[in-house]
């Protein structure tokens, strides 16, 4: 459309020329109040964060803050990989083992603390490799775990998402009675706030008197017995990925919904006059015209799953064991329950470009097409 | 890179600042947000008075109204003094407060809950109120309200109410299991507490021995109930005699003792991890209830005759409890300390000190005020709370500006515990954080 325009536009050169200079200022003056916000909500603020993240500054401290260079990122990349061997009986001279016959090895914390130079280092984990023992060690372990529960997630969640999103959004398109009904049921749990959310499912997932185990209970016919979805390690975070697909779905679902109204009746209509039976529809007509729509809300959504805090901060704080530690969560106790301000930054600013890193690769990937370039 | 590479880097560096940018904000209360909770307590503006203003972490609803009512009693006394009083939501309370410090927008006068109180006066945020408060004044509180305000010989903060912990229970339950009722002076020993949980555990109408109120969730409960454990077999959060180190001290045999003690509760089904309600005693469904004064208002009315309070158990260096609760500073930054000071000391006043403990069932500050509580006056059903304040059971939590560190590296501690992680393993890790944030601040000197 704006390419005809263009085109009438310069049959007259001169004059448009200046009518192009002006439609220049106007976009500025438009751009003007949006780049406000941008540069004092965002790019002011990271800027400081940058700097900050260069100091040791705490949030209350009569001590002035110090310039500690690239100390704080020293701590956050610190690692190490060390081999370990197991405890010898001084008297036998065999490797020690266990009451379950397992082979003994010595404290971690006992090997750290023992060598100068793993000063600064805890534990992250440790696992046997041909045959070795290895601890692996990290400077702030609680980072790592949280940087690789946000990945387990985006992993997980993004795609499922997606998916049900562009499945409720195909549902809601049908032209039958109450079809707005349901759109409304699909989309309310978005306009509720997240911690009303995360209190209700609280509830929801309680172990004793929730209404999922009772659920479970009655359609397994009390074979299945009642689980602690929040406190066993290996469910807790896949509770927590199960409410956050319910609560965000129905963002995703109203955007594909535009998608699917956007694409003409007449290529539907094309379709079915070459034969098309309704999948290949769907796979040949549908989803090449929602390529779009598909790239934003997968980057949409890949954004906003890095950003997994308020379910965790309210349900679980982080444990059973950092089951479901987020790196937002670790800032935030880091910054405020721990006062750590400096630290703090140096994990935001180093989560900022891992995201940004991962959003430019996403680009990369898959391009957006576009009808005028 | 071409143009449009460019505009597309620019458009997702924005949304990815977006990202950070929304890490932080919800993390980061603003006073401006939290104005929007005012208090209707705001008097009219008297003719050429000054104005003090007033933060308070919004506890129970009774709690609210009483400080209202006290409030409001200021104001018909003092016409010529304003109180611009506003309420902040608890839950986030503490760390409103440090950003309003860091902001330097503190109001004159705000309350802090216990310990966190060092923190402040060591930032240099509080005014010390030595030259206020009279040498009678000060012996007419309770030790442990001296002890708790007093940091680096000064005193910084005063309550009008200390807290009191200990185990409540159902005499009616006791005796169908035969249990013998404790005293402060013969408390239940190790063996007996265990034996007492697992006849009560046998009960028919008992779900659940020991209610340690898990709903609370992790927080400054856990700190304030448990580290009582920890002292009673000989251990502590942080060596004391130094304020240097916690090794040694809160992994050492006896915490570790301690804390698998407690785990041990848990496994054996004794403690609801996840309890879905506040009424797990209330109920019956619960034997004993491991809970402060709080409760008390409550637990009086639908248990009745049949409650009992107890001292905690002995568990080899004598019975231990919590104290500490809501105290009253000043602010460095406040332009008119000494009107503030006359409003500290009205809300200090016998009579509005029982406005208050009436409400909220705490222990009064002030021996004259104790006097004229029914509850805690000599044979009051509350008394032990006060036996234990003056007896020396109670032992504050640890007065360093490292307090904030050493109570969120417990509590992560504790919550993995309880969920089965290894003791000594998770004591550790608590103590390797603590230590390394002293290190950091080179112990707080």
């Amino acid at each position: 459309m704006s390419v005809t325009q263009n085109t009438a536009v310069s049959a007259v050169p001169a004059k448009g020329a200046l009518k192009r200079r002006n439609e220049a200022v106007t976009a500025w003056l438009f751009m003007v109040p949006a780049a406000l916000g941008l540069i004092i909500f965002l790019i002011i603020p990271f800027l400081m964060a940058f700097y900050l993240s260069l100091t040791n500054t705490r949030l209350i401290s009569p001590e002035p803050a110090d310039f500690v260079g690239l100390r704080n990122y020293a701590t956050l990349f610190n690692v190490a990989l060390i081999k370990v061997e197991p405890v010898i009986d001084e008297q036998t001279g065999a490797v020690m083992r266990d009451e379950n016959g397992n082979i003994e090895y010595p404290r971690a914390r006992t090997i750290l603390h023992g060598d100068a130079k793993y000063e600064g280092l805890q534990e992250a984990a440790q696992f046997n490799l041909f045959g070795n023992h290895y601890l692996f060690a990290a400077g702030d372990p609680t980072f790592l775990r949280g940087l690789k529960n946000n990945f387990y997630f985006v992993l997980v969640v993004v795609p499922l998402q997606t998916a049900l999103a562009l499945l409720l959004a195909l549902l809601i398109n049908q032209k039958i009675k109450g079809s707005n009904l349901f759109r409304t049921i699909y989309f309310s749990p978005v306009v509720t706030t997240m911690v009303v959310v995360a209190v209700v499912w609280t509830f929801l997932y309680n172990p004793g008197e929730g209404t999922i185990n009772a659920f479970i209970k009655t359609a397994t016919f009390g074979l299945v017995g009642p689980q602690d979805w929040l406190s066993n390690p290996k469910l807790a975070f896949p509770s927590i990925m199960l409410l956050s697909i319910w609560q965000g779905v129905g963002f995703q679902m109203v955007i594909f919904l535009a998608g699917l109204q956007e694409i003409s009746e007449e290529v539907y209509e094309a379709a079915a006059i070459d034969g098309c039976n309704m999948i290949q529809e769907f796979f040949f007509v549908t989803l090449p015209q929602l390529r779009n729509t598909t790239i934003f809300v997968v980057i949409a959504t890949t954004i906003l799953a890095f950003q997994l805090f308020v379910q965790v901060d309210v349900m679980t704080q982080g444990g059973p064991s950092d089951a479901t530690m987020t790196t937002i969560l670790h800032v935030v106790n880091e910054g405020f329950r721990q006062q750590r301000i400096g630290y703090a930054s140096a994990v935001t600013v180093a989560f900022f470009l891992i995201v940004l890193f991962i959003s430019i690769i996403q680009r990369m990937v898959v391009p957006e097409e576009r009808a005028v370039d | 890179m071409s143009k449009k590479g460019l505009l597309i880097f620019a458009v997702l560096a924005i949304t990815t600042l977006i990202l950070s940018a929304c890490g932080g904000a919800a993390a980061t209360p603003t006073p401006e947000q939290a104005a929007g909770g005012e208090a209707a307590t705001e008097a009219p503006a008297a003719a050429g008075g000054s104005t003090v203003t007033l933060w308070f972490h919004s506890g129970r609803g009774a709690e609210r109204d009483a400080l209202t009512e006290i409030l409001g009693n200021f104001a018909d006394a003092h016409p010529e003094i304003t109180v611009d009083a506003v309420e902040l939501p608890e839950g986030d309370y503490n760390q409103q407060v440090q950003a309003a410090a860091v902001a330097n927008d503190l109001p004159c006068l705000l309350d802090f809950d216990g310990p966190f109180l060092y923190n402040y006066a060591w930032g240099g945020f509080l005014t010390p109120l030595d030259d206020y408060v009279s040498a009678d004044m000060k012996s007419d509180f309770l030790p442990s309200i001296i002890d708790q305000g007093t940091y680096q010989d000064h005193l910084y903060s005063l309550g009008q109410f200390d807290s009191g912990l200990a185990i409540w229970a159902r005499k009616s339950y006791l005796d169908a299991a035969g249990v013998r009722i404790p005293t402060l002076d013969e408390p239940w020993t190790r063996d007996e507490f265990d034996a007492a949980l697992a006849s009560l555990q046998a009960l028919p109408e008992v779900e659940y021995a020991l209610d340690l109120k898990m709903n609370y969730g992790r927080g400054e409960w856990y700190t304030y109930a448990f580290s009582p454990i920890l002292q009673s077999f000989g251990g502590d959060l942080i060596d004391r005699s130094t304020y240097e180190t916690a090794e040694g001290v809160l992994n050492g045999p006896e915490s570790v003792a301690a804390m698998e003690m407690v785990q041990g509760w848990f496994q054996d089904g004794y403690v609801n991890p996840e309890p879905a309600g506040d009424t797990d005693f209330i109920d019956g469904t619960a034997a004993l209830s491991w809970v402060g004064h709080w409760v008390a208002p409550d637990y009086i009315e639908n248990v009745g005759d049949d409650l009992l309070l107890l001292p905690f158990p002995d568990f080899g260096k004598g019975s231990k409890t919590g104290m500490g609760s809501w105290n009253w500073g000043i602010t460095s930054s406040c332009p008119n300390p000494d009107d503030t000071w006359t409003v500290l000391d009205f809300m200090l006043q016998p009579e509005q000190i029982l406005i208050m403990t009436n409400a909220n069932g705490a222990v009064p500050a002030r021996s004259s005020a104790i006097a004229n509580s029914e509850l805690y006056a000599e044979g009051g059903l509350l008394r032990l709370f006060v036996q234990q304040l003056e007896g020396g059971y109670a032992v504050p939590r640890p007065i360093t500006p490292a307090y904030p560190t050493i109570t969120t590296a417990f509590q992560e501690a504790f919550d993995n515990i309880k969920d089965g992680s290894n003791v000594q393993d998770e004591l550790d890790g608590a103590v390797d954080q603590i230590d390394s944030d002293l290190e950091e601040n080179n112990f707080y000197q």
